[in-house]
């Protein structure tokens, strides 16, 4: 397995916001989370790379136990892709992508801006490289914020909602760079409500509620034939609007 | 004539200015330095080491310039031997410090929560995140306010004659009483000098505020 999360536990005070999450990731894979507000998805992916430490419950990826020590070597090996983009805003787009290899991975000066353009490239936004983050669009940024993951050559990448601070036409090339990674074959866990990329790359969709997984399988089962009440209900609304 | 005094007093007065200039570019320089310190102590470190700088920066901002300085001079050098302009520089300096790290501690403050936590992310270390992205940001954004610490700065060397560092104000004393009078003359032309260095400081740092400022972080208009 390329990512196992073995019940994580995670409160906030007297709050318990995680309440024993475990999925397994073989390589490769994309999974979808989903669910409402406030059920602790975004808690669960920050549990991941420890950047919200779990109460309680193991992290392993590729086989390695994350803990304390191994953190920073750790999480060169996930990355995270963040709603609202936290691009560096004093760096120029290929020097957000370049600091990665540059600090981190022992590349030199070249080497570095070299691998920043080759991963702009992939996320077609070569001809802003020289660009600050404030004269991106938020679908750029988004982008950007993708290759600058890339540029770690990570195992896997976490997106936490990568889209939902996005208006709906910039939504589009953010997902279809997400596309063309998975089948590219990047491990993806994905946080999104985005039916689109839900249906086209996942393999398996984790529906969430109250800090647990309540059904999980691939998007053909869950979309067409949701066995909990509570995943029925709930796509009802992001398919159909608030009213359905 | 009080001209030809002057005239032939002006290298005192250039000598003056230029210690006034050395005391000064000294004790900004200890301040910058420690004054970082003390701010990224005060926002990342832990809670003891948070309580040790705002302790410091109560005591040098709560205590007058004029009597650190003769506290530095004459209290400290019976134990470590210094001379005056050393001294007005630990004084000046470390005050100094205190109000700069006020400085940087709002700019470090005033750099969104995001950029640590992606610098984080991606698997840097605290020091690393603050070193490469935290400081080039915060620094940008102490530009402005550092501006007025120089100003302060400036003007407060004048007061380290007090301890016998023959800086610019120095010598306009000594000028007066070795030509019996010229007062206003004398301390005008230092006025003046002051008034030159403090706006060609000014202008300086606004330009170079201006050539590090980033698309989309602009704080002012065109000067
Ligand atoms: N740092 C924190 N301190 C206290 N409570 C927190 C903190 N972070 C999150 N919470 C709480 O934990 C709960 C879960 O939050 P989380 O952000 O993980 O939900 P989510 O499923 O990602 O929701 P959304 O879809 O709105 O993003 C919420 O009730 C939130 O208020
Ligand atoms: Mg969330």
């Amino acid at each position: 397995m390329l990512l196992r999360v073995e019940n994580i536990h995670k409160s906030y005070g007297a709050a318990e916001i995680l309440k024993g999450v475990s999925f397994d990731m073989a390589p490769g894979q994309s999974k979808v989370i989903m669910g409402p507000s406030g059920t602790g998805k975004s808690t669960l992916l920050r549990c991941i790379n420890h950047l919200t430490p779990p109460d309680k419950g193991r992290i392993f990826v590729d086989g390695e136990e994350l803990t304390a020590k191994n953190l920073n070597t750790m999480r060169q090996k996930v990355a995270f892709v963040f709603q609202d983009f936290n691009l560096f805003t004093h760096l120029r787009t290929v020097e957000n992508v370049a600091i990665g290899p540059r600090k981190l991975r022992g590349f030199g000066k070249k080497a570095a801006l070299d691998l920043a353009y080759k991963e702009l490239e992939r996320v077609g936004l070569s001809d802003r490289a020289d660009a600050y983050p404030a004269e991106l669009s938020g679908g750029q940024q988004q982008r950007a914020s993708i290759a600058r993951a890339l540029a770690m050559e990570p195992k896997l990448i976490l997106f936490d909602e990568p889209t939902s601070a996005l208006d709906p036409e910039l939504t589009g090339e953010v997902v279809s760079v997400m596309n063309k990674l998975a089948s590219e074959g990047m491990t993806m866990l994905v946080v999104s409500h985005e039916i689109g990329f839900a249906r086209k790359a996942a393999d398996e969709i984790i529906f969430m509620e109250g800090g647990k997984i309540i059904e999980q399988g691939p998007p053909s089962q869950i979309f067409n034939a949701p066995q909990q009440d509570r995943t029925r209900a709930f796509l009802n609304v992001i398919e159909h609007g608030d009213d359905a | 004539m009080i001209f030809e005094t002057l005239l032939s007093q002006m290298p005192y007065l250039v000598h003056g200015l230029t210690v006034a200039i050395g005391l000064l570019v000294c004790l900004l320089s200890l301040g910058l330095a420690l004054g970082l310190v003390l701010a990224i102590l005060e926002v990342y470190g832990h809670w003891t080491l948070r309580l040790v700088c705002v302790l410091f920066e109560r005591v040098f901002r709560g205590i007058p310039a004029i009597v650190l300085l003769l506290l530095f001079y004459y209290g400290v050098t019976d134990y470590i031997e210094m001379g005056s302009f050393t001294a007005a520089v630990l004084a000046l300096g470390l005050r100094s410090a205190a109000y700069q790290s006020q400085i940087f501690r709002g700019a470090f403050l005033s750099v969104p929560n995001g950029q640590m936590m992606a610098a984080r992310a991606m698997g840097m270390n605290k020091l690393q995140a603050i070193r490469d992205i935290i400081i080039p940001q915060a620094l940008r954004m102490s530009i402005g306010p550092w501006t007025n610490e120089f100003s302060s700065e400036l003007k407060a060397t004048s007061l380290a004659y007090v301890i016998g560092v023959v800086e610019l104000t120095r010598q306009a004393k000594y000028i007066i009483s070795n030509t019996q009078g010229n007062i206003l003359v004398v301390f005008g032309v230092v006025a003046l000098m002051y008034f030159v260095v403090n706006r060609a400081g000014n202008w300086a740092l606004y330009r170079l505020e201006n050539r590090l400022s980033l698309p989309g972080f602009e704080h002012r208009g065109d000067a």
